[in-house]
């Protein structure tokens, strides 16, 4: 048994100690603990953990194997996300304790705070005292079990699992419905019950899902769909587009949904150009030789940054919304290109970290399929706040893709219409938001980089929060940015344009004297090099690319995504169109386009006279529309419209 | 965006306030290291006000504090003491008369802080330790005081607005507030068209002013607390301290955090845990997490032999 004294060590020191301890399968107490965060995170081996007092948010946090006591009480997020082990609290806890747990067995022995359960999956929490608010809100499984009363709304949007109650019920949740427990329940309980020492004579009440509003009522009449590279609100007002928008709604009588993102005009990187006359760059063919572009990102906070070949990544996108033969092609070919990928929601496949030399872990607020193991072995962190397509809302994956497979990755029922929250349990605000990060660092030992994902929103607020919550960068998500699946007015009228969000991030640095303190990967509508350029011009440090790799990688918008029927195979998760995806063809396919990317920018930097894209700037630019102009701020010059274009345009 | 805290002793003539709020906030600043602030009360006198200001200190205050002798002297109030301290101006007057008139008034002319008989809010930027290392906050002893920390998203971290807030005409009203009021400028209109000014677009500076408005008719603070739940969106955990009593109203949506601790000798109320420890290293604390849409006050003259 080691003693570890909190009054005299630091918590990250502890936390090391406690993995070291992990390691050589000793035991340990902690001393002193004062409700301090983050106690025991990380640990995967299955050593006992005494905590001598209070424990404060996140103890046992983003672990499996470990058995915990906590003498007295806890905070927020007790066994944030824990897969195996167990957890026992001698007094009361915070607001979600449980969140996320994956099979861990907690017990709380006097009263848990608000949303207990939350988005939990598998395992057992047991509350000895009276649950509160929201207690088993959007659990996907598990089992809950309450000695005392349930507290208002319990079961509030659960999508499966059990929870018990042997007190009153105050309120049901919407969707969730009272059922009388079997005797097999029981004796479930009952083992439980004696095994953690827990007494109880009443009987239960058991809560449900309703199942109301597992799936959506309507399904989308079949047709064959406009692409989507058809832009609806152009010249012509009622154009094909919006008939077969309205004819489908007539059909179905809700909103659509649809994959693709916003599918009118706006003002973007086209609308910018370079001052200067770039017909002749790029004809060295020692260029790439010359030219610097190696960037690296993530290492404001001490952690080992990712390095990048070139200023450009591979967007997050989930392997849910694509298949995992896609995943492989773009994780393939993140390494041929030495760039980075990104997991997107819904897990990391063990052929996605072999083949990706640099692989972001990105975690939603679902926790689907985000567990330790995969964390430690990222190179990057991310927490999704949101994104472009669909800014403070959650994602939709539909119940075609919701196979078999990939609810048992996510942990969730099989063949549901996926409704993933919008929130983060642990994250509503910003003084929350930080204690997540430190967790996050706590649990891989300050040595993997943390970064947030933003759909453009609010965004002169949110990337203020972004630097002061300590993030070591920023992925930036603009409204061009596309998704597998969102509702098409979100689609098209939520989010703020790309160029709107980069210029008021920049801004907004700014304005607090930290211009330059925060890098920023933009995303949302990146085509290619010249609007990669163009991006790092106007104060980007990077661009990632989502829906390009995709058509590179040989999609053709036959608007399938959202069922679940990709006719080549990208978005989907049926076997059968999924077999036409040649992976590694695909994979090279996305590699050129990315090589293409680098030419581009590399010809554009030599073009403009500079060795290294960090070399451009503002002053290489000029806005060729009045509304780029006005966003930007950006001197306004029409006469660098392309020529082409003016001559459509008369 | 927020780290609250707050502190009422039960015992005769109260505790250290200006230390206890200081260590609770320390161990909250992850909360919010832009600027940290405290309402502390001390012992009042009858007819007395201590005021409060910000002042430009470019030409060593005098400017400011000439404006501010100004309206005092229309006022006709009788300056007693006065001090500069960093970039405050501190004055104890004797003053009869309209408080919400002459509020309204110095309101106009200069930067108030606070107002009250024995109220007195410290605010600026920076860490507790730092408001304290210009202020002396630390030497603040009285029977009971809020605290807060804040991170700012405006274009520059301003004292002004930091919290507490106190509520503009009402004397020792002060407020700390963690979330947001969605029905912001709805109550604000409402509040504005009987007559009360704003001095920043702040939601708690609201909630100061909703809730002395009430008290102003008599309502008990218990009572305006829980009105608040009903009348106020959004999410919140708040703290309110009048001369003498502190409450707190928690929305129903349970979105902010709050735990209580309570002893024979005091209470205390913060964000998180690890703060209530700060005042108990190494003791596991027995303490509560009010539910979501509760209220309650504690006052100073409900307990014994402390007068």
């Amino acid at each position: 048994m080691v003693t570890i004294d909190l009054s005299k060590q630091s918590i990250t020191e502890a936390n090391e100690l406690i993995r070291q301890c992990g390691e050589r399968g000793e035991d340990v107490e902690v001393l002193n603990p004062d409700a301090r965060h983050h106690i025991g995170v990380g640990l995967t081996q299955g050593i006992k953990v005494r905590v001598r007092g209070s424990a404060g948010y996140f103890c046992a946090g983003l672990t499996d194997g470990p058995h915990f006591e906590i003498d007295s009480n806890v905070g927020w997020g007790l066994a944030d996300n824990m897969y195996q082990g167990s957890v026992v609290v001698g007094g009361n806890a915070g607001a979600i304790a449980g969140v996320a747990i994956r099979g861990a067995e907690v017990v709380v022995k006097g009263n848990v705070g608000s949303r207990a359960g939350q988005v939990m999956k598998a395992g057992t929490l047991c509350c000895a005292g009276n649950a509160n608010f929201m207690a088993g809100y959007m659990m996907y499984g598990g089992r809950i079990i309450i000695l005392g009363n349930s507290g208002e709304k319990v079961g509030e949007d659960m999508a499966a699992g059990e929870i018990f109650v042997g007190g009153d019920v105050q309120s049901l949740g919407s969707d969730a419905s009272q059922v009388a427990p079997t005797a097999e329940d029981l004796k479930g309980i009952k083992e439980f019950l004696d095994k953690y020492g827990l007494k109880f004579n009443g009987t239960f009440k058991k809560i449900v899902n309703a199942g109301t509003k597992l799936r959506y009522k309507n399904p989308e009449p079949p047709r064959r769909n406009i692409p989507f590279f058809t832009f609806s609100g152009t010249t012509d007002y009622w154009n094909e587009k919006v008939q077969e928008d309205i004819y489908v709604k007539s059909q179905m009588g809700r909103y659509r949904i649809r994959g693709y993102g916003a599918a009118r005009p706006l003002p973007h990187l086209t609308d910018i150009a370079f001052k200067r006359d770039l017909s002749q760059a790029g004809r060295d063919p020692d260029l790439l030789k010359r030219i610097k572009m190696r960037t690296t990102l993530g290492d404001k906070h001490g952690a080992k940054p990712l390095d990048l070949s070139m200023p450009v990544m591979i967007a997050p996108m989930s392997f849910g919304a694509l298949s995992r033969s896609a995943k492989l092609a773009l994780a393939i070919a993140s390494r041929m290109s030495g760039i980075a990928e990104n997991t997107g929601e819904g897990g990391m496949m063990d052929q996605q970290r072999a083949e990706a030399d640099q692989l972001i872990f990105q975690c939603l607020a679902g926790r689907l399929g985000w567990n330790v193991h995969d964390m430690q072995r990222a190179n990057g962190l991310e927490i999704y706040i949101s994104q472009g397509a669909k800014p403070g809302l959650g994602g939709q994956l539909m119940a075609k893709k919701v196979t078999k497979e990939l609810a048992a990755i996510r942990g969730i029922p099989e063949g549901i219409d996926l409704r993933s929250p919008s929130r983060h349990p642990d994250v509503l605000g910003a003084d929350d938001l930080v204690i997540k990060v430190e967790e996050f660092r706590e649990a891989t030992g300050h040595r993997i980089p943390v970064s947030i994902k933003l759909g453009a929103g609010r965004v002169r607020d949110d990337i203020k929060i972004a630097l002061k919550d300590t993030f070591d960068y920023v992925e930036l998500d603009g409204l061009q940015g596309s998704t597998g699946a969102a509702g098409a007015e979100v689609l098209e009228h939520v989010g703020i344009p790309t160029l709107a969000a980069i210029q008021e991030a920049l801004d907004a640095l700014d304005e607090i004297g930290a211009a330059g303190q925060l890098p920023i990967v933009l995303m949302g509508g990146i085509k290619d090099g010249v609007d990669a350029a163009k991006a790092l011009a106007l104060g980007a440090s990077a661009v990632a690319v989502g829906t390009s790799a995709i058509i590179a990688g040989g999609c053709i918008a036959c608007m399938q995504c959202h069922i679940g029927n990709c006719v080549v195979g990208i978005a989907t998760q049926d076997p059968e169109h999924e077999k036409r995806y040649n992976t590694p063809i695909e994979a090279v396919h996305i590699h050129h386009f990315l090589e293409a990317m680098r030419w581009q920018l590399a010809a554009i930097t030599d073009g403009l006279g500079y060795s290294d894209v960090k070399q451009l700037s503002r002053d290489d630019l000029v806005a060729t529309t009045p509304e780029a102009a006005k966003i930007t701020g950006l001197p306004y010059a029409p006469e660098y419209r392309d020529p082409n274009l003016q001559l459509k345009a008369s | 965006m927020c780290g609250i805290a707050g502190i009422m002793y039960k015992t005769p003539g109260g505790g250290d306030t200006g230390k206890d709020l200081i260590d609770m906030l320390d161990g909250c600043q992850h909360r919010g290291p832009d600027s940290t602030g405290f309402a502390l009360y001390g012992a009042g006198h009858d007819g007395e006000l201590l005021l409060r200001f910000m002042i430009v200190t470019d030409d060593g205050g005098t400017a400011s504090i000439d404006a501010i002798r100004k309206i005092l002297g229309d006022y006709n109030c009788e300056i007693l003491d006065e001090e500069t301290e960093g970039g405050n101006y501190r004055v104890r007057v004797r003053f009869t008369g309209d408080l919400q008139k002459f509020a309204y008034a110095l309101e106009h002319g200069a930067t108030v802080i606070s107002i009250g008989s024995s109220l007195e809010i410290i605010k600026d930027i920076g860490g507790a330790h730092d408001v304290d290392d210009v202020y002396h906050v630390a030497r603040h002893t009285g029977t009971h005081g809020l605290g807060h920390v804040r991170l700012a998203t405006e274009s520059d971290v301003k004292p002004e607005a930091a919290h507490p807030f106190w509520a503009t005409g009402f004397s020792d009203v002060a407020i700390v507030h963690n979330g947001q009021i969605t029905n912001y400028w709805k109550m604000r209109r409402r509040l504005e068209r009987k007559g009360f000014e704003f001095r920043t677009d702040n939601d708690s500076e609201l909630i100061a002013v909703y809730l002395a408005e009430k008290m102003s008719h008599g309502v008990a603070l218990k009572d305006a607390l829980r009105d608040s739940i009903d009348d106020l969106d959004g999410t919140f955990s708040f703290l309110v301290s009048t001369k003498d009593e502190i409450g707190y109203a928690k929305d129903r949506l349970a979105v902010k955090p709050m735990v209580l601790y309570e002893t024979d000798d005091m209470i205390a109320v913060a964000s998180e845990e690890v703060s209530l420890n700060r005042l108990f290293p190494g003791k596991a604390l027995n303490t509560m997490e009010p539910a979501p849409g509760t209220y309650n006050t504690w006052s100073r003259s409900t307990y014994p032999n402390n007068q």
